[in-house]
């Protein structure tokens, strides 16, 4: 088959797209053509490699501007296709080498979210102190990374902000947040929720979909969203934004387009913008607040608030995700493998002390 | 004529009304008789999911039952937005009974009517980029483009993620390009076709908004595109209205007429100007219009 790979001298600052044909049997992965390409053809070629069975993360790069783990990538449908891919490196960090990314600035964010468990104590005792299965199993999708880097190499919103804690870090930051036995949740929650954290996310969902491991990224960011404001840690622009499409559906049922700003900005920044706003009035971009337009039977919508706000999932419990995880937390409950609710008022249990714990 | 339930969503009920009166205009053109509904409520754009997660789904499962009330299969969007978050809904609670009952009992009680899973929520784009649809606008399309060179502007949330929207290839789409085509434009290929606008965080994040936003107007202005088209109105708000930042911000003065989906389609296929409404355009559409004669 062919294929063309972005050679990149560091040194030299030099690039240059080489082509390549090699033989290569049906069962080939990516890897194992480039493996083909380094032994028999040139062996300058730099990338990165190591367990070939998709659980290092040492082999992510580009396919057609696309990020994939070259080990999971099977190369056959291609070949017989007659395309030529082209192979480059990841985004969103330095090339230091063809297919080698500088991935310094990758862990420096995942060591900003403080990838440890907080237990809050300093001696652990004897015993192990055991959290169930199907609680673990809630934070089953943040636990697969692999810290590969496929997502962060396609974050749309870490491409204009490259201080943005990315899809990666903060996916690492709600497996901390959602396991029961941490007891940082609101310290976590505070830091996550300043400037590059959670609200510089701008839902392009290149996260979700390019993550070789399923771990939903995207849908991780949004349950960290949740858990802030669930525990009004909601001060943030981004989190007042969302409350007010809150306040407009219950209120009109459609978004109160023009009072949006007002209440993300505050007064005094979106002051600011009134040059900009009477560009848009123009043109009837800025609807006017009043008279409101409300939606038909909008008294339905106030009347289910009410309700969910005594009877629903408050918090990460209850965002939806692409891929459900393992379990859910009312399963969790359903089947007695925990008394109490993690995510209510009196937030997560202690551990099981010594001696109580599941088979004993 | 196929008959679907319509769902404006909140910015083609006002600050992109032209959208509205562009998508009502054409349908019966290209078979599409739309029931449109009005007891409905904002699907919450993403925020209230994340605000008030539970609240989210029962807004988006009542929109989903008053659009089975009406009898029709299919739930028609013109928001990419909307579109995620009602498929998203949609698929939770399709895939819970007991969630789907407990919602259900709610909407019951204040007087809503329940939904029993029968409605799938598609775009107009889906809906008119194949099959008989498409067949009809190519007919419907008869006064051309002209051979306009035409940007196609996805929008992130009608390809990604594709577990939930799965209509095309979601890194190699093609519905608009077949769309321009059958419009008679030329549709022009550049990479941020299917990146972000910057719209979720304009207002929280501008400043990293913007530095997204500049690279589709940029890539579509160096490859010769006299306009784009996006199938999303909160793309559109951003690619038109936000423009006027960009040049504050880099200088740089692109000039670069957005149309609706509708509106494009709608020029080939003759609708009057007070059905189009360019003039609620921030960047002026008349480099379009011009070339068209219209």
């Amino acid at each position: 088959m062919a294929l063309k790979i972005w050679r990149y001298d560091a040194v030299k600052g030099e690039r240059a797209l080489e082509e390549y044909e090699v033989d290569a049997p049906d069962w080939a992965t990516l890897l194992d053509v480039l493996d083909i390409v380094k032994d028999r053809h040139d062996g300058t070629l730099a990338y990165r490699k190591s367990c070939r069975m998709m659980i290092c993360g040492s082999c992510g790069m580009r396919m057609d501007g696309a990020a994939v783990l070259a080990c999971k990538t099977r190369m056959v449908d291609i070949a017989e296709s007659g395309h030529v891919p082209v192979i480059s490196a990841m985004g969103n960090m330095p090339i230091v080498k063809d297919l080698v990314v500088d991935m310094n600035p990758f862990w420096g964010k995942i060591r900003a979210v403080q990838p440890w468990l907080e237990p809050g104590y300093s001696d652990p005792g004897e015993k192990e102190h055991i959290v169930s299965q199907e609680r673990m199993d809630t934070i089953h999708k943040e636990s697969l990374c692999i810290m590969c880097g496929c997502c962060v190499s396609e974050c749309n919103s870490m491409e204009a902000d490259p201080d943005f804690l990315g899809p990666a870090a903060l996916a690492k930051g709600m497996r901390f947040v959602g396991d029961a036995r941490d007891r940082a949740t609101v310290e976590r929650l505070q830091s996550y929720s300043e400037e590059h954290g959670i609200w510089d996310c701008t839902r392009c969902y290149f996260c979700q979909e390019r993550c070789p491991k399923g771990v939903d990224p995207r849908d991780a960011i949004a349950k960290l969203g949740a858990e802030a404001m669930r525990e009004g840690i909601d001060s943030d622009m981004g989190a007042r934004h969302a409350k007010w499409f809150v306040t407009s559906a219950k209120t009109t049922g459609w978004l109160r387009e023009t009072e949006l700003v007002p209440k993300t900005q505050g007064i005094a920044k979106s002051m600011k913008e009134v040059t900009f706003a009477m560009g848009l009035l123009k043109h009837g971009k800025v609807p006017p607040p009043f008279p409101p337009h409300v939606a038909k039977h909008v008294d339905e919508a106030r009347a289910l608030y009410d309700i969910v706000k005594q009877e629903g999932a408050q918090g990460a419990a209850g965002i939806v995700q692409s891929e459900h995880a393992l379990a859910r937390l009312e399963f969790v409950h359903e089947s007695g493998a925990e008394e109490r609710d993690p995510y209510g008022p009196d937030s997560f249990p202690e551990p099981l002390p010594p001696g109580e714990g599941a088979g004993q | 004529m196929k008959t679907v339930a319509y769902y404006k969503g909140c910015l083609a009920s006002l600050s992109a009304k032209e959208l509205d009166t562009s998508t009502q205009a054409l349908a019966p053109k290209v078979g599409l008789e739309l029931v449109e509904l009005e007891a409905v409520t904002c699907c919450g754009a993403g925020d209230i999911h994340e605000a008030e997660p539970d609240y989210y789904l029962h807004l988006n499962a009542r929109i989903l039952a008053y659009a089975e009330a009406t009898g029709a299969d299919t739930l028609m969007t013109v928001c990419n937005v909307c579109t995620l978050n009602l498929r998203q809904a949609n698929h939770a609670l399709r895939g819970d009974a007991a969630l789907l009952a407990r919602v259900n009992d709610n909407l019951v009680s204040v007087g809503a009517p329940p939904y029993s899973g029968g409605v799938e929520v598609m775009h107009f784009l889906w809906l008119i980029s194949v099959g008989e649809g498409y067949e009809l606008l190519k007919g419907a399309a008869h006064k051309g483009l002209k051979g306009l060179k035409i940007a196609p502007f996805y929008g992130c949330q009608i390809l990604r993620p594709s577990k939930l929207l799965g209509f095309e290839d979601p890194d190699k789409p093609e519905s608009l390009e077949r769309i321009i085509a059958a419009c008679g434009g030329e549709a022009i290929d550049y990479p941020a076709k299917i990146k972000c606008c910057g719209f979720p965080i304009i207002q929280a994040r501008e400043d990293v908004a913007l530095a997204e936003l500049i690279q589709p107007i940029e890539q579509a202005k160096e490859a010769g595109a006299d306009a784009m088209v996006t199938p999303c109105p909160l793309c559109h708000l951003s690619l038109d209205a936000w423009q006027s930042k960009l040049r504050k911000q880099t200088g740089k003065d692109f000039q670069m007429p957005v149309l609706h989906l509708s509106q494009l389609i709608g020029v080939a296929a003759g609708l009057d100007s007070s059905e189009l409404k360019f003039k609620r355009h921030v960047v002026s559409v008349e480099p379009v219009t011009e070339r068209l004669a219209i």
